[in-house]
C-alpha cells in the first residue's frame, strides 16, 4: 500500500516539479529579454564632446541608471559606412554627419520607460529611443507568463495535494482496524496520529525524491537535445534553480503535502 | 460502579434501541445482560465506554457522568474499562504478546512494568504458552482468551464482554465464562457480560438483567436465562415497574 502511495506521489510531484521548472524558465527567459532593452540617447547635430560628457554625467546621476556608454562618433560612422556601402554611395559625404549618441541601461528592467522619460527631460538632448512599443509587448508577455504560471502552479499544487492525500488515505484506510482498536483500548488521538503523519511525511518525501530523479534524468536527455539540435534559443531557458536547491524544495514540499494528506485522512477515522 | 439513569437511545435511522433504562451495577458485581439479537443489550454496554451517547439520560462510570465526558477525555475513560468483543478484535499482524504490549504502550506503561503485567494477564487466562502465536494461528477459544487478557492487562476496575461466546462451541464457551468468573472473584473486577447463550447463563446462576425491545424486563439475582418463576409475560413487566 505504501509503495502504491509512493509511486502516486512520485508521478504527481514529477508533473508538478516539471511544470514549476518550466514556469520559472519561461519567466526568467522573458525577464532576460526585458533586460536586453537599452535606451538610445541622441544629442543634436553640432553638439560637441563637452556637451556629450555633461549629458552622460547627468544620466549617470539618475538613480535608475546602471550603465551609460558614450558611443564614439567615428566608430559609429565607420560601422554605418560598412553597412551601407553596398547599397548607397557615401563617397560624397566627407565629414561625419552623425550626432553624439549614448546607450543607457536601466538598473530595473521593468522601469526602463520611466528612466527614458527622466532622460528626455535633460537639456541638450535631441531624441530618446526606448523602443516603447516592442518593450511594452515583451513586458506584457513577461507579465502574462508570470501571472498565468503562478496561477497554474497554485492549481496544480492543490490538485497534487488532493491526489497525494487520496493516495495516503488508502494507506490510512488499510489500517482503519488498527486505528479502531487503538481507540477502543484508550489511545489518545495524538498517539494514533503521530506515527501515521510520520508515515505520510516519509511517503511524501520518498515520492518527491523519486520525482526529482525522474525529472533530472528526463531533462538531461530531452532538454539537452532540444537545446543543442532543435532550438538554440532554448539555451537561454533555464530555471536558474540549482539541482540541490530544487531537490531540497521538492522533497520538503512532498514531505509537507504528505503530512497534510495524512492529517486530513486520519481526521475522519478519529471521530470518537 | 456503573449506573444508567433514565437512559434512552434512538439511532439516527429512527430505531429506538433503549427506552428509559434504569440500572445499577455495584462494584465487584457479575452481571449477565440477556436478550434476543436487536434487543438493545450491546447498545446498553456501548454507552459505558462512550462508543455511543444516549439521546436522553445519564450514564455514570464510577463518579463520572460519561455523557458529559469531553471527547479528548474519552481515551482516559476507556483505559478504566476492559472490553471483550465477539469478534476478538486482535491485531492480526501482531503476536498475542505484542497485542497486549500494544495496549500498555498506548497507555504509556513503563517498559519494565509491561513484561510483568503481560505475564500476569496471560497466566490468568492460561495463554502463556501461546504468547508468540499470531491470532490466525489460534483457535476461536484461544483468540477469545487472548482478547480477555488484553482487556485485563491494564488492570481495569470494569470488564465488559459483548457476546464473548457468540462464536464458540459450548465447552469453550463454558471455559471462557469460568475465566471471567475467576477474574471477578480473584481481582474484584466488575464484570458485565451481554449474551444470548442460555446454557452458560443457566449454569452460572448469577445476576441476570433481561432486555427486550430496549427495556429492562427483568433484573434477578442468581437468575436464569428465561424467567422460570414468572412465565406469563405480564409478571415480567411488573418486575420492571418495581425496579
Amino acid at each position: 500500500m505504501a509503495l502504491a502511495s509512493i509511486s502516486t506521489v512520485a508521478l504527481s510531484m514529477a508533473i508538478l516539479g516539471t511544470f514549476i521548472l518550466m514556469v520559472l524558465g519561461s519567466h526568467r527567459f522573458a525577464e532576460r529579454q526585458l533586460e536586453r532593452f537599452e535606451i538610445a540617447v541622441y544629442l543634436p547635430v553640432g553638439a560637441d564632446l563637452a556637451d556629450a560628457n555633461r549629458v552622460r554625467d547627468e544620466i549617470k546621476s539618475l538613480p535608475l541608471t546602471s550603465k551609460v556608454d558614450l558611443l564614439s562618433r567615428d566608430a559609429e560612422w565607420n560601422k554605418l559606412k560598412l553597412k551601407l556601402n553596398t547599397n548607397i554611395d557615401l563617397g560624397g559625404i566627407a565629414n561625419n554627419p552623425l550626432p553624439y549618441a549614448l546607450n543607457v541601461e536601466s538598473r530595473d528592467s521593468r522601469r526602463t520607460s520611466e528612466l527614458a522619460d527622466k532622460i528626455g527631460k535633460i537639456k541638450g538632448i535631441d531624441a530618446v529611443n526606448d523602443y516603447k512599443k516592442i518593450y511594452g509587448s515583451v513586458k506584457t508577455i513577461a507579465d502574462l507568463v508570470r501571472i498565468l504560471g503562478f496561477a497554474a502552479s497554485i492549481i496544480l499544487c492543490l490538485t497534487t495535494t488532493f491526489i497525494i492525500s487520496n493516495a495516503i488515505r488508502l494507506t490510512v484506510f488499510a489500517r482503519r482496524h488498527e486505528i479502531r482498536i487503538m481507540q477502543l483500548v484508550g489511545a489518545t488521538n495524538w498517539f494514533i496520529r503521530i506515527p501515521l503523519v510520520i508515515e505520510g511525511i516519509v511517503i511524501g518525501a520518498a515520492g518527491a525524491f523519486i520525482a526529482y530523479g525522474l525529472i533530472s534524468v528526463s531533462s538531461h536527455y530531452t532538454v539537452g537535445v532540444l537545446q543543442r539540435q532543435v532550438m538554440p534559443i532554448l539555451r537561454d531557458i533555464s530555471s536558474g534553480v540549482s539541482p540541490t536547491q530544487f531537490m531540497t524544495t521538492l522533497t520538503c514540499t512532498g514531505a509537507a503535502i504528505g503530512a497534510l494528506g495524512s492529517y486530513i485522512s486520519i481526521r475522519r477515522f478519529l471521530k470518537v | 460502579m456503573i449506573e444508567y439513569c433514565d437512559v434512552s437511545l434512538v439511532y439516527p435511522n429512527g430505531v429506538q434501541a433503549l427506552s428509559d433504562v434504569n440500572l445499577r451495577v455495584g462494584k465487584g458485581d457479575f452481571l449477565f445482560v440477556v436478550g434476543a439479537s436487536g434487543s438493545g443489550k450491546s447498545s446498553l454496554l456501548k454507552l459505558t465506554y462512550r462508543e455511543l451517547l444516549p439521546t436522553k439520560g445519564r450514564v455514570f462510570v464510577g463518579q463520572e457522568d460519561v455523557t458529559k465526558t469531553a471527547r479528548s477525555a474519552v481515551p482516559y475513560l476507556r483505559r478504566k474499562i476492559g472490553v471483550v468483543y465477539q469478534d476478538f478484535k486482535l491485531l492480526p499482524q501482531k503476536t498475542v504478546w505484542e497485542n497486549l504490549a500494544f495496549v500498555l504502550r498506548v497507555t504509556s506503561v513503563p517498559r519494565k512494568e509491561i513484561r510483568k503485567r503481560i505475564c500476569e494477564a496471560l497466566e490468568l487466562v492460561g495463554m502463556m504458552h501461546r504468547c508468540d502465536s499470531f491470532p490466525t494461528e489460534l483457535s476461536g477459544g484461544e483468540q477469545q482468551r487472548a482478547s480477555i487478557a488484553r482487556a485485563l492487562v491494564n488492570n481495569p476496575p470494569i470488564l465488559i464482554a459483548d457476546e464473548p461466546t457468540g462464536n464458540l462451541d459450548p465447552d469453550t464457551s463454558w471455559g471462557i465464562m469460568q475465566i471471567l468468573s475467576r477474574i471477578n472473584t480473584a481481582r474484584g473486577t466488575t464484570v458485565v457480560v451481554a449474551t444470548h447463550d442460555n446454557q452458560v447463563v443457566d449454569r452460572m446462576m448469577r445476576r441476570v438483567v433481561a432486555v427486550e425491545g430496549g427495556k429492562i424486563i427483568r433484573d434477578q439475582d442468581r437468575g436464569t436465562y428465561h424467567d422460570e418463576a414468572s412465565e406469563p409475560e405480564s409478571l415480567c413487566k411488573s418486575e420492571l415497574t418495581e425496579y
